[in-house]
């Protein structure tokens, strides 16, 4: 149930951080020019430094939250998985496992280069981060969900 | 402006250099610790379920590593982040800006390399 519970809340930080992120690095890599008219141009009109914060809290949060839940996945879910030759899933989940790492270390990097104001001079090292967190991010959604639906949800 | 200068070095080189840790932790596999949850037990340094039980019962006592591995990069990059910190800004002035991302995007394919034993079986 614990398990359960955390993993609920786990998921639900995941997609707040997808939301902040995407947002952050449309914004970044194309900006939009004009008054936004269409969904896709006012998404990508925000304010992206101001999602930085939250970014950088989201990120921590999702990470505990999952490296608890992690200690019940290698106990419960991980042999069976095994048993049932998911190898390609269980490799996906290692290379999650391994770019949160990553991320974990480049986050004070990323604060630095969100805070404000701005530096004109890390505008690419901003860029940059923020493209790499948002494919971390992505990746670890992605194969979460992946991973937590083949054995089925609570089984 | 200068002030601000050493947490941006710190963070920079702790950033590249945690990278760099981790994938070196992961492909040598030297993990700071080791946790097996089943038991409720943390050893020190990398230890595999086989050495303190049978090796046939090894699949009830998982043992994992994700732990110790982000322990010793971020040990290893506190240190070189301490350094860059610590000396004079001539120093780190022309160190391109560029292996902020290029280190860890190499890290990452490092640990792709690692895990492409799981897609082969």
């Amino acid at each position: 149930m614990t398990a359960t519970v955390l993993m609920i809340a786990h998921g639900l930080v995941a997609v707040a951080l997808l939301g902040a992120i995407t947002h952050q690095a449309l914004a970044t890599w194309t900006p939009a020019r004009s008054p936004p008219g269409s969904f896709f141009g006012r998404f990508r009109a925000v304010p992206s430094a101001s999602f930085a914060n939250a970014i950088v809290v989201l990120y921590l949060v999702a990470v505990a939250l999952g490296a608890i839940v992690y200690l019940y996945f290698i106990v419960d879910v991980r042999p069976q998985l095994e048993r049932d030759a998911h190898f390609s899933a269980l490799g996906l989940f290692d290379l999650k496992e391994h770019f949160v790492a990553i991320g974990l270390g480049l986050l004070p990097a990323y604060w630095v280069c969100w805070r404000r104001p701005l530096a004109e001079d890390l505008s690419a090292s901003r860029a940059a981060l923020t493209a790499i967190f948002a494919f971390i991010v992505w990746w670890s959604y992605l194969v979460g969900h992946v991973l937590n639906n083949i054995l089925g949800f609570s089984s | 402006m200068t002030s601000l200068e050493a947490p941006r070095r710190f963070a920079f080189a702790f950033g590249t250099a945690f990278a760099v840790c981790y994938a070196f932790a992961v492909g040598r596999q030297l993990a700071l610790f080791t946790v097996f949850p089943s038991l409720g037990v943390v050893l020190l340094g990398t230890v595999q379920s086989r050495d303190f039980g049978d090796p046939a019962l090894g699949f009830l006592t998982p043992a994992m590593y994700w732990y110790g591995w982000t322990a010793t990069a971020s040990l290893g990059a506190l240190v070189a982040g301490s350094i860059a910190a610590l000396v004079p800004e001539a120093w780190t002035k022309r160190v391109w800006r560029g292996w902020l991302w290029v280190v860890p995007v190499t890290a990452m394919s490092a640990c792709v390399y690692f895990t492409l034993p799981w897609f082969r079986l």
